[in-house]
Parts: C-alpha cells; structure tokens; sequence
C-alpha cells in the first residue's frame, strides 16, 4: 500500500513536470511571449503586380494595433529585382513583417508575364486559393483606386470579387486554376478586367474608365479636385496563352465565357423575345443552375452543350405570359436560348481570333482523344456546334 | 508419451512466459482473457493508421513525380497495404489469445524472436521518424513558420515518451475519442471538395508517359507499412466476433480510399503543372482548387484536422518501437526506454529528416523501397504463419491428450483435478496481472 502511494507521487510529480516544461516551451519563446505580436505585422489584403517580370508591387494593406479602433488600410508601392525580392522589400518597406498568407485579391497589371503568378504562389506566402482580376492597365492604379474605393464604402478586401464570383455573371478564377488551365493542352486561361468608375467633376453622374490617378506609392487618397472613385465594373475578360496577355473579351463574349467555363450561379440576365412579330427586349431571368458539357466524335466535331434552368422575372416576362397563354413558356425559352447561343458563339469566334480556347474544347480533345489531340488538332480546326437546352422554373 | 507432451506444450509455454514479461503491464500473458483493447477500438485505430502519413507529404512527390497518374501509384499500394491488414486480421482471429511476441518465441525460439523484433523495432524507427518528420514539416511550414523547429520537436517528444509510458489501452481510447472528430471533418471536407465542382475529369488522360509512373511507383514504395504495428493488437484485442474483423477491414478500406480519393483531387488540381506543387500546397490544394476565398481559409481545419491524425499515428509507431525494443532488450522499462527512443528520434529528426532535401533523397532511394514493402509484407504473414502453426501445434496436442485420456480415466481424473487447479493459481496470477494493467492505465 505505501509502496503503491509512493508511486503514484512519483507519476504526479512527473506529470506536474511535464506539464510545467510544456507552459515554459509555449510561452517562453519569443514569437509566443511577445504581447506586441500584433503590432508586429502588416496583413496584406490586395496586391497588384506591375512590371514584366512582376518586380513592381502594391499592397493594400490593414495595419492592425493594440488600441481599440487603430486598425487602417492604406497602400504602398514598391520596386525590386524579382517578385521575391519585391515581397522581402514590403516588409522593410512598412517596418513591419508583411503578412500574405491572409491576401485575398491579386490584381494583375497588363504588362505581367503569366508565369510569375506561378513564382507568386510557389515563392511567396500567397496562398493559391486567391481571386485574379486583370487591370485596364497598371495594377498600381488599379489597387490605388480600390483602396480609395474601399475607404468610402466599407468594401472589404474580396467581398466584391467574391460576390462576383457567387452571384453575377462573370468568370472570375483564382490563382491555381489560372495556372491550371495556362498549363492545360488548351494553353488558355482568363481573369476578369476591373474597371474602376469614377465621378466627372462638378458631381452628379458616373461613367466607367480606365482607372488612372489615385495610384499607390504613398498613403493619400486622392482628395481634392481628383475624380472620386464611385464603383466599378467587372463586365470584360482579359485573355492569356503561352505568349502572355493577349486581347480583351467585351461584355457579350464574356458572358459566354462564363456560361461554360465558370461556376456561375444566381446571375440574373436579359434576352429580346419576339412573338407575333412584336419584339419584348429585356425580358429578366434569374439563373438557378446550369451545366455545360462538350463533347467529341471520332470525326474531330465538337458540340458544346449548356443546360440552364431560369426563373423569369419582371412586367415585361408577365406582359408575355398574358398576351400569349399557353405558347409562352415556349416562346420564353426560345428567346433566352437564341441569347445565350450567341453568347457563347461570340466567346469562341472572338477568343479563336486572339489565338485563344477559353471553352477548353483543346484540353478535352486531350482528355479523351489524345491520340487525335497529338496528331491532328488544331486550334479552330474542329467544327464546333453550339446546343442551348433552357428549362424554365 | 505423455511426458512428451507435456515437455513440448512445456517449451512454448517457457519460452513464451519468459519472453513475454516485457509486456506484462499490458497484459500480455501467454493466454490473456482480459485484452487491452476492444474491437471498436482496433477498428479506430485501423482508421487512423490508414490516413495519417498518406495525406501530406506523399501526395506532393507522387505528382511530382508521376504527375496526373501519381494517385494510381498510391491506389495499388494501397491496394497492398490493404491485403496485409486483412493478413493481420486473420493472425490476430488465430492467434488463441497470444501476442506477437509469444507467437514469435513459440515457432522461432528465443534469439529468433529477438532478432526478428529487432530488425522489426528498426524499421519502426523509420516510420516513427517519417511521420514524426511529416508532422513537424507542417507545423514549421505552415503553422508556426517563426516557431524554432527544435523546440517543436522536443514539445512532440514528450507526447511521445509520455505514450510510450502508458499502455495499448490508454492509446486506444485516445484514439476513440478523437477520431470520430477526423471523419466527420475530413469527410464534410471532401463533400465540399465535390460539390463545389472540382474539376476530376483532369486526371485524363492516363499513362501518357509510363516510363515516369513506373518510376514514382518503385521510388515511393517506403511510404508503406503504415499498418505494421497493429500486429502488437494480436492477442491483446478482442476480435472474436467476425464483424468486428469486417469492419476492421471496412475502416482500413475506407481509410485508404479517403487517401486515395484526396490525392485523386490533387493530382487533377496540379496534373497541369506538376512544378507548382510544393508542401504549402497540399492538403488544401483540394480547397484552393474549387473553393476560392468564399469560405474562407477552410484547409485550415483540413490541416488541423489531419495533424491530430498524425500526432496519433506517430505516437501509434512510437508505442510500438518502444514494447518492441523491450523485448529485445527483456526489461519493462517504459519510461528509460521511450527516453532513448526520444533522444535518437530527435537526434535523427534535427541533424537529418528536417531538410526537406535529405528526407526526400531518403523516401525515394532504392533501400527504403525495398525495406518497407518487405516488411509491410513480412510482419503480418510471420504473424499468421506463427499463429498456424501454433493453432496446429496446439490441436496435434489436443488429439493425443484426447488419446491419452481414453486410456486412464482414473490417473485422468487426478490429472484434471491437478490441472484444473493449476489453471485457478494462473488464473489468479492472470487476474492480478490484468488487475495492474487496469490500473497502470
């Protein structure tokens, strides 16, 4: 029994040692015991990279503090050799470790070859889940005027992007999935185009441009007679291959871009319905699910297929339902499938001219016929048909 | 001819109970009725064993190496990997409640024994050391990157000695408590890998390049033997039932298709560019795949999650090495021994494993390829072979016993009488032994 007692002190006081040596190893360790930890970094939310070899970077960064109420958002520019080096040079740059891993947006600047983003994701913190967008121009201008944007409105970082991606009809990417598809057989990938909106002076209306003014490089927000930045747009692709950025998809071919190469959900668009020989334009639908499918024959033929159910909406949809009965859902569907035909037709013939396969019809060839894919593909070479299947809810 | 068979169940059983006081905290006596885990818990522990050290490192040098096709090389390991859990199933349904250790001392003698459990400790070490190496590369990488990777590793030793120090039990409870926590996240994690419309058709098309998936195969083959140290559940698990040996067999299955499936998942997120991958983009890839910043940083209870499993599997291998060492060495010392495995495995750990350059030369070099399928291969079949052979032995005693018995039911009688009161003083020992074990937990 005392022999017994005896040995479970000695397990206690084992055990009370080790839990003491574990406290000690949590927090005497710099990193750990440090109370100003939080004052020691900078989370870095939006970077833009400019330069050919990405050596120019903005960051759009929160400063966060101790105090109550300190945290601010501000932006910087700086320039290196490399990207590595540009990233290192941040830090030094604010005085402070500057925190990727928490970025959410990169912007890219027109001029930026595609293969840094992979150094971006291989050589820095930038995790490979963040959203691209494209700038009009210099990503410097573009962080500049989301920032100042951000300020007035209270946007955070990847809310507009996010929202882009969840609930309108654009084909955003994120960093891997860029690389993934630049690196597919297709040799294609896209980001959309951010286009910052700003007020004319005297106030009053706003109109969409490039953006220009506001740039990084310092921590103003661009205050007096400068236009103010009031939204901004993201309605048009920037297309890559192998060569770098190579053109533009304007609003209508960029929609059909995303009917078969992005999980779009929840869009709402429009389409001209014509019955009796009268023309209802912008008849609104809601998009509740869609699919897109392509799929090959032994003769090379491609038929890219998109399955969407919609639910219209609005007077003029309730002006059709009432002048035409029981043909209506019929004469509805007829109309959003004719849109959104075009859509996509207007995605491959514009994308084809710019040397470009953002419907992936390449990487599918070599998916499932890479024998054909490595002797006889070509890009335009297959002829290519377009089946639009809408079912109305 | 009766002495002769007395003589001869006599050396088993000598052999064994001398062998076998290593492991009589745990309850290790020759034919134990109490065990030190139950069915539920083996099935657990299969789990965990099949997913821990698979989902980290592994699945970034398969598509480096074999690109797209690199989860077809773990599919066929795993494959294998399977079968000889399924061996290890069966010795442990035939063993007759004798451990690994007595089956081994039973069919090999004494020296063989310890020769085969040393050489077997040895590669436990190896396994303990890639585990441990996994688990402390992500914290280093991805958790802690400003943490001193030393410190850490000491932090995780003392977990380690602090398992060697507990029993079988202790580490199967463990095991229960946690592991329902890994399947409900990594499974809600996959589901959301699917349902947010991960790309899969990108592992097509495959085996375009054969030359190279033959080589990821033959140099990543030291990742197996994940399943070896469950041969330390024979005799000491309760697995009588045949549906807890089926489940047994479901849990390492399911586990290894989990495995299976998220490499499949990041062999399709990277099959386009295999140059990217790299150990901060890994068992997230499936997220950042598919999910882009709309959850938020979801992988991190990925991460989490996986590294509770490998903290596990680590002290699971740790455990192991260190009842095995006990053996060779034929002390209980728990403590003393978990100590100096500590110390190796950290000297090991921090002049070696940590540079990604040197762990990585020494998973794919020709040794390590051979040294782990054999074992992988050869501790489950020595386990059945041995229980065979002793089921055979043990029946072949049974019949001429019967025989002799026919003979003199008088001499018969007084025997039975003597032997049914042997059985309640090792019974009574037994139960005291098992009694001590309960306690030790």
């Amino acid at each position: 029994m005392k022999m017994e007692i005896t040995k479970n002190k000695k397990l206690l006081i084992i055990k009370c040692l080790i839990f003491l040596f574990a406290i000690i190893v949590a927090f005497l360790p710099s990193t750990v015991a440090r109370s100003s930890e939080v004052n020691s970094r900078i989370v870095v939310e939006m970077i833009g990279i400019d330069g050919e070899e990405g050596n120019e970077l903005t960051a759009q960064y929160v400063m966060p503090a101790d105090a109550k109420g300190a945290t601010q958002k501000d932006k910087t520019t700086v320039k290196a050799d490399t990207l590595p080096e540009a990233v290192e040079l941040l830090s030094t740059t604010l005085g402070r470790r500057a925190d990727l891993g928490q970025c959410s947006v990169v912007v890219v600047g027109n001029v930026v070859k595609p293969e840094i983003l992979g150094t971006l994701m291989t050589a820095t913190a930038v995790t490979a889940d963040v959203y691209l967008i494209a700038a009009d121009n210099k990503a410097k201008d573009c962080v500049g005027d989301l920032t100042d944007f951000m300020k007035k409105s209270g946007v955070t970082d990847a809310d507009f992007i996010a929202y882009a991606a969840k609930k309108a009809h654009v084909a955003t990417t994120t960093l891997l999935n860029f690389l993934s598809n630049l690196g597919s057989s297709s040799e294609t990938a896209f980001m959309p185009i951010v286009t910052v909106m700003k007020e004319q002076g005297g106030g009053g209306g706003s109109s969409g441009g490039s953006s220009g003014g506001g740039g990084g490089g310092d921590s103003q927000s661009g205050g007096g007679s400068e236009p103010q930045p009031v939204g901004m747009k993201v309605d048009k692709l920037a297309l890559y291959n192998g060569k770098g950025r190579v053109g533009e998809l304007e609003t209508k071919a960029a929609r059909g871009v995303a009917w078969v190469s992005a999980p779009i959900q929840r869009s709402t668009f429009t389409a001209d319905i014509e019955f009796d020989g009268i023309k209802v334009e912008d008849v609104a639908a809601q998009l509740i699910k869609k699919s897109s499918k392509i799929t090959l024959n032994k003769n090379g033929k491609v038929t890219v297929v998109v399955n969407a159910k919609l639910e219209p909406f609005g007077d003029r949809y309730n002006r059709i339902q009432r002048k035409t009965d029981d043909c209506s859902a019929d004469i509805i569907r007829d109309g959003f499938e004719k849109r959104i035909k075009e859509e996509i037709e207007a995605a491959y013939l514009d994308s084809l001219g710019l040397g470009c396969d953002p419907l992936f019809i390449g990487r599918q060839f070599y998916r499932y016929m890479p024998d054909f894919f490595n002797s006889s593909y070509t890009l335009g070479g297959p002829s290519v048909e377009f089946e639009v299947n809408v079912t109305l809810k | 001819m009766q002495n002769e068979n007395v003589k001869q169940i006599g050396s088993a059983g000598e052999s064994s109970s001398s062998q076998t006081d290593v492991a009589q905290t745990d309850g290790g006596s020759k034919k134990s009725k109490g065990k030190q885990s139950s069915g539920k818990q083996f099935v657990v522990v299969v789990f965990i064993m099949a997913i821990a050290t698979k989902m980290f490192i592994l699945p970034i040098y398969l598509i480096q190496s074999a690109g797209r096709d690199g989860y077809v090389v773990l599919a066929i390991t795993s494959a294998v990997e399977l079968l000889f859990l399924i061996i290890t199933i069966l010795a442990m349904r035939l063993s007759q409640e004798r451990d690994f250790f007595t089956l081994l001392t039973s069919v090999f003698g004494k020296i063989g024994a310890k020769v085969i459990v040393a050489l077997f400790a040895l590669f436990l070490f190896f396994k303990i050391n890639v585990a441990a190496t996994e688990t402390i590369t992500f914290y280093t990488d991805s958790v802690f990157a400003d943490f001193d990777s030393s410190i850490m590793t000491i932090v995780l030793l003392v977990f380690l000695v602090a398992v060697a120090n507990r029993t079988l039990r202790a580490l199967c409870r463990l095991n229960e408590i946690i592991t329902p926590i890994i399947v409900i996240g990594i499974t809600g994690i996959m589901t959301l890998a699917i349902i947010t419309g991960t790309d899969l058709a990108n592992i097509f098309p495959a085996f375009q390049n054969m030359g190279r998936f033959m080589y990821s195969l033959v140099h990543n083959l030291s990742w197996m033997g994940d399943f070896t140290p469950l041969v330390l559940f024979v005799g000491r698990t309760e697995i009588k039932k045949k549906g807890t040996a089926i489940a047994a067999g479901a849990s390492g299955l399911i586990g290894l298709a989990l495995v299976v499936f998220q490499s499949l998942v990041m062999c399709s997120a990277f099959g386009n560019v295999p140059e990217l991958v790299d150990s901060s983009t890994n068992i997230s890839g499936i997220l950042q795949y598919t999910v882009g910043n709309v959850y938020g940083r979801v992988d991190m209870i990925a991460f989490i999650l996986w590294s509770i499993a490998a903290f596990v599997e680590t002290a699971m291998f740790f455990y192991a090495a260190s009842r095995c060492i006990e053996f060779v060495i034929g002390k209980n010392a728990h403590f003393a021994v978990g100590l100096g495995l500590g110390v190796a495995l950290f000297i090991t750990l921090i002049f070696g494993l940590t540079d990604p350059t040197v762990f990585e030369a020494l998973m794919s070099c020709y040794s390590t390829s051979v040294i782990s399928p054999l074992f992988t291969a050869g501790i489950p079949v020595l386990a059945l072979v041995c229980a065979l052979v002793i089921r055979r032995k043990d029946k072949h005693n049974g019949n001429k016993n019967k025989n002799q018995n026919d003979g003199d039911t008088v001499e018969n009688g007084a025997s039975r009488d003597k032997e049914s009161e042997s059985n309640a003083i090792e019974n009574g020992a037994h139960n005291k032994i098992q009694k001590e074990a309960g306690d030790g937990v």
